[in-house]
């Protein structure tokens, strides 16, 4: 870590305004104090000290960002936008303390004690009752319920099938696909994927290992700190880091991560853990199970009559750059098809814990992507992350708009089932 | 009234959430797109429709309190930028397109839209909004027509001016004013067009009314590489007196070319080359377009060019545009600041007045970067800098000052897109006499007698000549030459030249 | 002494031309920018009405007025720059002079006002009076880099530059277009030039004006991009029916690619004209209307055009009308009354249609206004800007009607 703590990324900015109108919260309320422009001019000034951390006027713009970081890949400066805030929040934190509410979440959701065992399990218990499902809508309870109703595994059911008859994978591309000799991988399962979307972990073992993988199991790992880190909790992050560090061992095995929010901050293990380069090598082994599907072809599975919005979080396009792999994945199952619809790229609001500490912002940044996909009818939005899929699912339901919300692997998990491949 | 009372009876018009008076956000506003600028807002007010903006307004009018309109903020002269004293009126969220009308080829919107937008929406009828300034990603129409902003395809096409229709107008007293008429014939004299580029002086534009014109069907995209600035220079005349006019015709010069292509949006633009020229060529007939790049293909060989590239497709076309577009952005990676200068000057002096620039910048020490609308004879040498080195600001402002002495000799003009603003009220006297300069104050008082609407721009009031005044002496000089002896004695001397001369 | 011999000790002998106004109002002829603001100067003083004439021999010069203050010996064209498509000409040279100077270097304004081929510059400017090729190259406030012109008192007020974009300070030179002299007199002009067409081609069809209607959508729908795209009446085109004149201008590529576009457009139905041919027609229809005791023009929306020619044959007539029916333009020259152009105004005015008095007598003028029935707000701005730039009101010019 350099000794300006990250600040040193905004140094660049000229000031041109072009993210603007990449910024998801600019565009809800049009005030610069919202945009990353007003924000690195706020940052600066935390920075020199001529605004004091304390000075809640900058809390509450700061609070406000979502950390989609959707103004990096636009700016022609090469401003390095999401290193600036965390130094920034880690500045707000020591002064102010974690907010309650952040602490109690970040307690229940990223804890490995007890408590979150405890406390996942019975909300995996109150969603299989089929309640949440019955209570959405857009208050804080209703959508939270809304959000729990989302993480529950389901297959098309009655609403889109397998086409029957539909080849399952000919002889010519079975032979073009047969698996190479297995290469490992290492799974990071992470704390919320693991507590609520282990169907998810599941899919991602059973398609990489159609497409030639040995997926491995890691036991001693914890949760990536990334919420820490969004949080200003830059210690935490960094302690939590060196456990995973730890834990992953020393070898080149890939790393393979199926939520792009934990993706994207195992990915800057570099940056937090400078010593020695452990942080460096560990990041460069970490691959988006999209990536790896992708290398790999993947494999084709059996047609899927279901037209799906892909949904490009923003931790996989605008943190690690990845476009083109999630789509190859849902181009390996015949029939289906991608809308892809013009704000797809803009931020749905949910963003870690922002979905529960800003609800209004949250709120009004998901509202235009709800609208469009409320126009365009999709049967299943799919989307790589496990904070988009709660906040998409939520929103859908509260809507009304009857679309499901799929991860990208669960898709391609049901065509491989489809064509028998798990036989 | 007191800050505190101003601003809740700013919140009564358009809520509380929509004042902003806490000290950090209003500095976020202190700045537009030349940080060099800083000034931060007494209270910021962002109303949410027309009528807000007239009830706020007539609210200030009352108090007799001055106030600043502000599009995206990413004007090039410090416009947009209010004092303590003053109120700060954001537009954006004025961001309705009201109407498209396809078969008369308008549309009409409000001033927060922003101007890639209008094009978005127009593109399923086949129509566009042609006045493409490179800023069109985030600026507002509503500041376009504040600054009657060109891009690169004005060329052709036209300025702002050349394509608004008409306008609806709050003037400073919250009176509503009806400017031009649908079709676009001026009703009276051309208020329109006195208003394009009067920098948010004579009032605030609520609803504007826009041609469109056809996206054209045939594009060519040319890129020619030069290994001399001059010979870059001299070809841009010849392309012009070739009677063919281009779309576009843009220059960067190598240092531009090296910071585009270290960013995101690389465009391909050969690192060695002194000067690359972007030429477009666009009609509504492939032959005719195809024949034509042909022949300026030609002539830019003939003149120098090293290779004439054609962009084969349209995804590189847009490659090669976005580097263009964003080379100024890119050239944050240059240094830590950045003053981008506009001026004009006759097609035909570019070699010379490109060459000056070089010696200037070579004399002063300083980093001068070149990408600008050479078609047009519209400069943009950008200084890079480091801010934070003593005595280095003052040294880029009398370069500054001597590369706009040259432009004025040259028989140019100080400013071509960017407007005058704060930045560049300094150089106002070199260009306008005491009587232009009055007559252009007394123009403003006619819409805001107390000039009361963005204060302090565009107009150095203490250069203005008594406007009331009756006899002139007998003036010697004829103006031509009175402009070319004035920018001969900035260039003898920048400094006193710069300074204010006062009434004449 | 008089005004002739204080005009004369200030101006020189040679100034005053006495003998040649009908109505006996001293001309004055300055030969300067400088004496017009000198003279201007003077008449503020003396308190002197002044009427302002170009060549002065095509608008009625009956305007009321102590003296006439005529640009002719203001005909000088200090440059022309052929590298960089601009000229400098002062606003007392004709048209048809300027335009053969401008052909001898290869460059050309592309604007065609109505009217004989000498009128001044200066006179085309201030009434803003485009001809067909508006619809290509745009109305005469698009070929203006800058302007110089003396106010009503006197300041000689330089507005734009010469070069191709100016955003310094405000645009005076909008006002100074199409004011018709009321915000000062036209001293100097730099225009925007073309280089000259390689090609140049008219093409014509006759027929009803119902047919021709039709036509014109079907060009405009097929995106033709012409200079000229004009609609003339049978008295204006010199022939039996109404007469649609398309005309390309520019390289010979554009020029054949738009050419065969139109006939595919149309079926074919076109007539090319000879070079000859088509510069007698567009002449002869530029001439008609200085003959006609009164001329108008107003401008819709292209999709009212056609409505706007019925309402003006209905009221007014049809006999002499050119209409742009791509940008909605409509020129109007005939013999009417000051009680029907009011009425007329009145009516367009509800469309949100401006009509401006180009050209009529006097007394006419001085009823009806070159403008009238402004749209919301726009009256008190109009006279806030003629006090500015007129205090003493010296100009003799109708702006406004006296309803
Ligand atoms: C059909 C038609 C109708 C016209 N009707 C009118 C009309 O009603 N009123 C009218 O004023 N013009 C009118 N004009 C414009 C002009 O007067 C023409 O008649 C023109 O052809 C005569 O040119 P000229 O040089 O003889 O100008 P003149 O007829 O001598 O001058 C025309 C008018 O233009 C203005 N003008 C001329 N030169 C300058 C200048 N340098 N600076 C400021 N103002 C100047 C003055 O107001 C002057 O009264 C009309 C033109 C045409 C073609
Ligand atoms: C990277 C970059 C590239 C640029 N490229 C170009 C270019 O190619 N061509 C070009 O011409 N400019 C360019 N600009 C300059 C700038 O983008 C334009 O001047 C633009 O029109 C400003 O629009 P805005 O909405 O940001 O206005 P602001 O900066 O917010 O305001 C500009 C001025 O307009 C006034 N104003 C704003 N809205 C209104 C309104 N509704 N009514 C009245 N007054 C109003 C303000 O008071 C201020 O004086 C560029 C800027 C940047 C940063
Ligand atoms: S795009 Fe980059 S340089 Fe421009 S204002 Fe935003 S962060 Fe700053
Ligand atoms: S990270 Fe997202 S919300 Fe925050 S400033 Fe950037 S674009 Fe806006």
């Amino acid at each position: 870590m350099t000794d300006r703590g990250g600040f040193e990324g905004l140094d660049s900015c000229v000031h041109c305004g072009f993210c603007l109108q990449a910024c998801p919260t600019f565009l809800a309320t049009g005030d610069e104090s919202d945009s990353p422009r007003g924000r690195i001019e706020l940052m600066r000034a935390l920075e020199t000290g001529e605004l004091a951390p304390a000075d809640p006027g900058v809390a509450l713009h700061l609070d406000r960002c979502l950390g989609c970081r959707g103004c990096e890949p636009v700016c022609p400066s090469g401003v390095r936008y999401g290193r600036g805030l965390e130094a920034a929040r880690a500045l707000l934190t020591e002064h102010r303390g974690v907010p309650p509410l952040v602490r109690a979440a970040l307690g229940v959701l990223t804890g490995t004690g007890d408590g979150s065992r405890i406390l996942y399990a019975l909300t995996r218990l109150v969603r299989a009752t089929g309640i949440p499902r019955r209570l959405v809508g857009w208050g804080r309870i209703r959508f939270a319920m809304g959000m729990l109703a989302a993480t529950k595994p389901q297959g098309g059911g009655r609403r889109w099938r397998a086409v029957k008859g539909g080849a399952p994978a000919t002889d010519a591309s079975t032979a073009l696909h047969r698996p190479p000799p297995p290469s490992p991988a290492l799974l990071f399962r992470g704390c919320v994927m693991d507590g609520l979307f282990s169907h998810v972990h599941d899919a991602t073992i059973r398609t990489l290992q159609v497409n030639g993988y040995e997926v491995r199991e890691v036991p001693p790992q914890v949760c990536c700190g990334a919420l820490h880190a969004h949080a200003g909790l830059r210690d935490e992050a960094r302690r939590l880091a060196g456990t995973n560090i730890a834990a992953f061992g020393d070898d080149d095995t890939p790393i393979v991560v199926n939520s792009a929010g934990c993706g994207a901050m195992l990915k800057e293990y570099g940056h937090l853990v400078a010593v020695g380069g452990r942080g460096e090598a560990f990041a460069a082994r970490v691959r988006d199970v999209s990536e790896l599907l992708a290398e790999r072809g993947p494999r084709p599975g059996a047609p899927l009559d279901v037209t799906v919005a892909y949904d490009p979080p923003c931790h996989l396009m605008h943190a690690q750059g990845i476009a083109g792999p999630p789509e190859r994945m849902l181009g390996a199952i015949p029939v289906l098809r991608v809308i892809t619809l013009p704000d797809a790229a803009q931020c749905c609001g949910s963003a870690g814990l922002f979905t529960l500490v800003e609800p209004a912002m949250s709120r009004a940044v998901l509202a235009p992507k709800l609208a469009s996909l409320a126009a365009a009818r999709p049967q299943v939005v799919a989307t790589g992350n496990p904070g988009c899929l709660m906040q998409l699912g939520a929103g859908l339901a509260a809507a009304g708009v009857p679309a499901a919300v799929r991860h990208p692997v669960e898709l391609l998990d049901e065509s491989y089932r489809a064509a028998g491949y798990y036989a | 009234m007191t800050g505190g009372s101003l601003a809740a009876a700013l919140s009564e018009i358009v809520g509380a959430r929509h004042v902003r008076t806490a000290l950090p956000e209003r500095v976020t506003y202190a700045r537009d797109g030349l940080p060099t600028h800083r000034h931060v807002p007494g209270v910021v007010v962002l109303p949410g429709s027309r009528d807000e903006v007239v009830a706020v307004v007539r609210l200030l009018a009352a108090l007799g309190v001055p106030f600043v309109p502000r599009g995206a903020g990413t004007g090039l002269s410090g416009g947009a930028l209010a004092d303590d004293d003053a109120v700060l009126l954001v537009l954006t969220r004025l961001n309705r397109i009201l109407a498209i009308d396809p078969k008369n080829r308008l549309a009409v919107v409000e001033p927060g839209v922003v101007n890639v937008r209008l094009s978005a929406a127009a593109a399923p009828h086949g129509l566009l909004y042609s006045p493409d300034p490179s800023s069109q990603t985030a600026c507002t129409i509503g500041g376009n027509v504040a600054e009657n902003s060109g891009g690169p395809h004005c060329l052709k096409y036209g300025v702002t001016a050349n394509h608004v229709l008409s306008l609806e107008v709050v003037l400073a007293d919250g009176r509503i004013v009806q400017l031009g008429s649908p079709g676009g014939e001026p009703w009276g004299p051309d208020l329109v067009g006195l208003f394009v580029g009067s920098e948010g002086n004579f009032g605030i534009a609520t609803r504007i009314s826009v041609r469109l014109l056809p996206v054209p069907r045939a594009i060519r995209t040319l890129l020619a590489d030069f290994s001399a600035l001059r010979t870059a220079g001299e070809a841009v005349s010849a392309v012009i007196a070739s009677g063919i006019v281009p779309a576009a015709l843009e220059m960067m010069d190598q240092s531009c070319i090296n910071a585009v292509e270290d960013s995101v949006y690389a465009a391909g633009y050969p690192r060695d080359a002194a000067a690359v020229l972007l030429l477009e060529l666009d009609g509504g007939r492939e032959e005719a377009v195809a024949a034509d790049a042909e022949t300026i293909a030609g002539i830019l060989r003939a003149h120098g060019a090293r290779s004439v590239l054609s962009a084969a497709d349209a995804k590189q076309r847009e490659r090669l545009w976005q580097g263009r577009k964003k080379a100024f952005g890119a050239m944050g990676r240059l240094s830590r600041d950045l003053v981008v200068q506009d001026a004009v000057v006759p097609r035909s002096a570019l070699p010379d007045v490109l060459e000056a620039i070089g010696r200037i910048a070579a004399a002063y020490g300083l980093t001068v970067s070149n990408v600008f609308h050479a078609g047009d004879g519209n400069l943009h040498p950008n200084i890079s800098f480091d801010g934070r080195v003593p005595g280095l600001k003052a040294r880029v402002d009398q370069a500054s000052g001597e590369i706009m002495a040259v432009c004025i000799a040259a028989g140019g003009t100080i400013t071509g897109e960017h407007g005058i603003g704060l930045d560049k009220l300094r150089y106002m006297p070199l260009l306008f006499d005491g009587d232009a300069l009055a007559a252009m104050r007394a123009v403003r008082r006619v819409f805001d007698p107390d000039e009361r609407v963005n204060p302090g721009k565009v107009v150095p009031v203490h250069a203005c000549r008594e406007w009331s005044g009756l006899r002139i002496a007998d003036r010697g000089l004829r103006i031509e030459e009175r402009g070319r002896s004035l920018a001969q004695s900035a260039i003898d001397n920048p400094q006193s030249a710069i300074a204010p001369r006062g009434a004449r | 002494m008089s005004l002739v011999d204080r005009v004369r000790a200030l101006l020189g002998e040679d100034a005053v031309d006495v003998a040649a106004t009908r109505d006996g109002v001293p001309r004055v002829a300055p030969g300067s920018p400088d004496a017009v603001a000198l003279l201007l100067g003077t008449a503020r003083e003396e308190g002197w009405r002044v009427r302002v004439e170009g060549a002065g021999t095509w608008l009625p010069a009956d305007a009321p007025a102590d003296l006439a203050l005529t640009t002719r010996r203001l005909d000088k064209v200090p440059a022309i720059e052929p590298q960089d498509l601009s000229a400098t000409a002062e606003a007392g040279i004709g048209c048809d002079l300027l335009r053969q100077q401008l052909a001898d270097r290869g460059t050309w304004l592309a604007l065609d006002p109505p009217g004989l081929a000498g009128r001044t510059l200066g006179s085309v400017v201030a009434t803003a009076t485009a001809g067909p090729l508006r619809q290509g190259f745009g109305p005469v406030r698009d070929h203006l880099l800058g302007v110089t012109f003396v106010t009503g008192d006197g300041r000689l007020v330089q507005s734009g530059g010469r070069v191709m974009k100016n955003v310094a300070g405000y645009d005076l030179t909008r006002l100074a277009a199409g004011g018709f002299g009321a915000f000062g007199v036209i001293v100097l002009v730099h225009l925007r030039l073309r280089a000259l067409p390689r090609a140049d081609q008219t093409l014509v069809l006759e027929g009803s004006r119902e047919d021709l209607a039709q036509v014109a959508e079907d060009i405009a729908a097929a995106a033709v991009q012409p200079a000229a795209h004009e609609l003339m009446s049978p008295a204006l085109a010199r022939r039996e029916r109404w007469m649609l004149a398309v005309r390309f201008a520019g390289s010979a590529a554009l020029v054949s690619a738009e050419e065969a576009a139109l006939r595919a457009a149309t079926g074919g139905r076109f007539t090319a004209l000879r070079a000859d041919e088509a510069h007698a027609l567009w002449m002869r229809a530029a001439e008609s209307f200085a003959t006609r005791p009164v001329t108008f023009r107003v401008g819709g929306l292209p999709d009212s055009s056609d409505e706007l020619i019925d309402l003006l044959q209905h009221q007014v007539g049809d006999e002499w009308v050119s209409a742009s029916p791509g940008i909605g333009a409509i020129r109007w020259g005939g013999e009417t009354t000051v009680d029907r152009l009011r009425r007329l105004r009145r009516t367009l005015a509800g469309l949100e249609v401006p009509l401006t008095l180009e050209r009529a007598p006097w007394p006419a003028r001085a009823a009806v206004g070159h403008f009238g029935a402004y749209r919301e707000g726009v009256g008190p701005l109009v006279a806030g800007l003629r006090r500015t730039f007129d205090p003493g009101e010296a100009f003799v010019v109708a702006v406004e009607g006296t309803e």
